[in-house]
């Protein structure tokens, strides 16, 4: 007796869109989720739970999970570091339902035509596997559309120049601008920039029976206290009004049930978190389909603890090398309020003829950065502990270099895939329930910290011609010795960036990647791989409205269905 | 903090001050206080909710069974750094300890017991969160 059509593993972006669409087509489904409930309830009418609020010392008390202590992560930068370097936060995205799509701030741009299908028109770089996606753009077209409709994206058509064509509106317009991206904005394109309004999952108006955004400035990081953030709640509150979904939360799926052959998925088995401190091992079963979409973390570590995917799983992670370009400003710069970021530039994400000079002083085909949002300093807190202690400490507050007076340009610089970046099961770490921990290896590439040293000075630059008094980059993962960074660099000596791609490769060869272009796994055929693992390459940019519309994409064929844009969404 | 002497309480008032100045006037020690006998309550006070402003009146969130033991072995870790703070035996790690909570209860949500009738962030000023509104010291 199965318990349902299809199980999803994991409740963010990805696992809730396949849901949505999966219930819509008239399957069944049980969503299992390892972290708590703070998003939704579970009972009809599955209104939105109250458990937010601007509440900065929640949110280092691992509200949104993983609490590290249950579930650690390990790094290193390579074999040389030993078996780990530290032990604690990596590239850690929520554990919560609603996963990474609750504390983002919800940036989703489309990526570009070329984003996939980058070895064919950039070619190879030594050290590196840039390949070609198994789909091009035109493929996710119409399940960008089907997502942004879904989510909710504030947007305005026309004014990137470098953006991918659509065939469908913006569901929205934008909302307010951040003043000091006005500022920001109009020294970028004195450089010669096009920045433009960031697409974003906020509502700039009641949409879908959620509320409109206040602007009230706790967006990146944090669940939204009004649900303004239709990532991904707009999709499991429709998932869950058909009468054919389920979320069991605190659910943490330690294996892939196969039939006696070893190539279909009966089912997963779990443990019941529920339960301390021996948490009972269930099971479901499903009669169609297992749709994996822990992250590109998750679901690499379940699949090497089964045995499943071949050797290729958790090779290739990128996770987008960041740098950013700080600048300090007499003026206060009214990061407090709105929605983190509110403006976006590509350019160094095109082909230019500067960039082709910076690629060949550094002895490279090609460069690219990364999109690179204009947005605001930190929260009080988080820039009290980063001042030294004693008597200067309340002058540093007082004059906040480093939050009420900065403007931050960040780039997500785009980090070429590695055969020997990957995530895998550490030796000897376990977390809470015995466990391996999964550990990451990562280093960036040439063409990475090249991009990356192209880019400081052109934004340190337009920082000052915005009126910053000083500007200064940093990246992550940092350069240099990392037990410097170890306890006092906010930002830690690991890769921080949670946008975590690459550990389960899309490719049309059972050789060189571990999904099929429908993205089932190669061994395992009705598994299929619904996150940024199966990610080629990543792009440079935010990668949610991507992996969304690929969980879409995927989920439909799935299911037969056509896509939401010819369903009901207002 | 009722284990603590008042001598020990004022030993580590010097050290919270010291890496903070005026954090014990912005009610650091009851913020320490409160924190190391957050697991005494049911819920714990470890996540404040949002409250009167969400409609149920609920003040704060209650957490799982895992992550009760998470953070009880977190505040046994802290407990042991207050204990040498007030022996006067804190090494690097233990004043790290000791800054970080300094700073969230000058900076943070007066919920918590620090940051009293906000004039942390009157201080430095960071405007007033709009959700939930005027949240005092519970």
């Amino acid at each position: 007796m199965n318990d349902c059509d299809v199980i999803v593993v994991g409740s963010g972006p990805g696992g809730a869109t396949a849901a949505e669409v999966l219930t819509a087509a008239g399957l069944s489904v049980v969503v299992v989720e390892k972290g708590r409930n703070h998003l939704v309830s579970l009972e009809a009418p599955y209104e939105p739970l109250q458990h937010f609020s601007n509440d900065e010392i929640a949110q280092r008390r691992h509200l949104l999970g993983p609490d590290p202590l249950l579930e650690p992560r390990t790094y290193r930068r390579g074999p040389h570091d030993g078996d780990r370097l530290m032990i604690g936060e990596v590239n850690n995205l929520p554990s919560t339902v609603g996963g990474g799509g609750v504390h983002a701030d919800a940036k989703l741009p489309r990526w570009r035509e070329e984003d996939f299908h980058l070895h064919s028109s950039r070619g190879p770089i030594e050290g590196a596997e840039v390949a070609d996606w198994p789909l091009q753009y035109e493929d996710l077209e119409p399940h960008y559309g089907a997502v942004e409709q879904l989510f909710g994206v504030a947007g305005e058509d026309g004014t990137n120049p470098f953006a991918a064509w659509r065939s469908s509106p913006f569901p929205m317009s934008p909302g307010d601008d951040m003043p000091m991206a006005l500022v920001s904005a109009a020294a970028a394109e004195r450089a010669g920039m096009h920045p433009y309004r960031a697409p974003t999952g906020v509502n700039s108006r009641p949409y879908d029976g959620r509320a409109a955004c206040v602007d009230c400035g706790f967006c990146g990081g944090y669940g939204c206290p009004v649900h303004a953030k239709g990532d991904p709640i707009a999709a499991l509150q429709r998932a869950l009004r058909t009468g054919r979904c389920r979320i069991i939360a605190e659910s943490y799926v330690t294996e892939l049930v196969l039939d006696p052959a070893g190539r279909r998925s009966t089912g997963v088995r779990y443990l019941d978190l529920s339960q301390h401190p021996e948490p009972p091992t269930r099971e479901l079963r499903a009669g169609t389909a297992v749709v994996l979409a822990g992250g590109a973390f998750e679901t690499p570590r379940l699949l090497l603890r089964n045995g499943l995917g071949g050797d290729l799983v958790g090779r290739f992670l990128t996770c987008h090398h960041q740098t950013f370009t700080l600048g300090i400003f007499e003026q206060p710069t009214g990061g407090e309020r709105g929605r983190s970021v509110t403006h976006l530039h590509d350019d160094l994400v095109v082909d230019s003829p500067e960039l082709r000079a910076a690629a060949g002083a550094a002895g490279l085909p090609w460069l690219r950065g990364g999109v690179v949002e204009h947005g605001a300093g930190t929260g009080p807190v988080e820039e009290a502990t980063t001042y030294p202690t004693g008597r200067q400490h309340l002058e540093s507050m007082a004059s906040s270099g480093l939050r009420r007076h900065t403007w931050v340009f960040t780039m997500q610089g785009e980090d070429l895939p590695q055969w020997s970046n990957r995530v895998d099961l550490d030796p000897s770490v376990r977390d809470a329930w015995g466990l391996p921990a999964g550990r990451v290896t990562y280093a960036p590439h040439a063409h990475d910290l090249a991009a990356s040293a192209y880019a400081a000075p052109l934004h340190e630059a337009v920082m000052q011609d915005a009126g910053a008094t000083v500007a200064f980059s940093a990246t992550s993962p940092p350069q240099g010795d990392p037990t410097a960074h170890a306890e006092l660099n906010p930002l830690g000596m690991a890769p921080a960036s949670r946008h975590v791609m690459g550990t389960a490769r899309m490719g049309t060869d059972p050789a060189v990647s571990v999904v099929s272009p429908e993205q089932r796994l190669w061994d395992v055929d009705n598994v299929v791989v619904c996150d940024s693992s199966v990610f080629v390459t990543s792009a440079g940019y935010n990668p949610t409205l991507t992996l969304a519309a690929l969980a879409h994409r995927a989920a439909s064929l799935l299911a037969g269905s056509q896509p939401l844009s010819d369903r009901d969404v207002r | 903090m009722s284990a603590f002497t008042d001598a020990d309480l004022a030993a580590i008032a010097a050290v919270l001050d010291a890496a903070v100045p005026g954090s014990v006037d912005a009610g650091a020690l009851d913020y320490v206080e409160r924190l190391l006998g957050a697991l005494d309550h049911d819920p714990p006070h470890l996540w404040a909710a949002p409250g009167e402003w969400a409609g149920d009146g609920q003040q704060w969130l209650a957490i799982g069974p895992w992550e009760r033991q998470a953070w009880a072995q977190r505040i046994g870790q802290w407990r042991d750094v207050y204990r040498r703070v007030a022996a006067g035996e804190a090494d690097d790690s233990d004043h790290r300890v000791v800054h970080v909570h300094a700073c969230e209860a000058t900076y943070g949500d007066p919920a918590y017991g620090g940051n009293r009738d906000g004039a942390g962030w009157q201080r430095i000023e960071f405007p007033e969160p709009l959700f939930p509104p005027a949240r005092s010291t519970r």
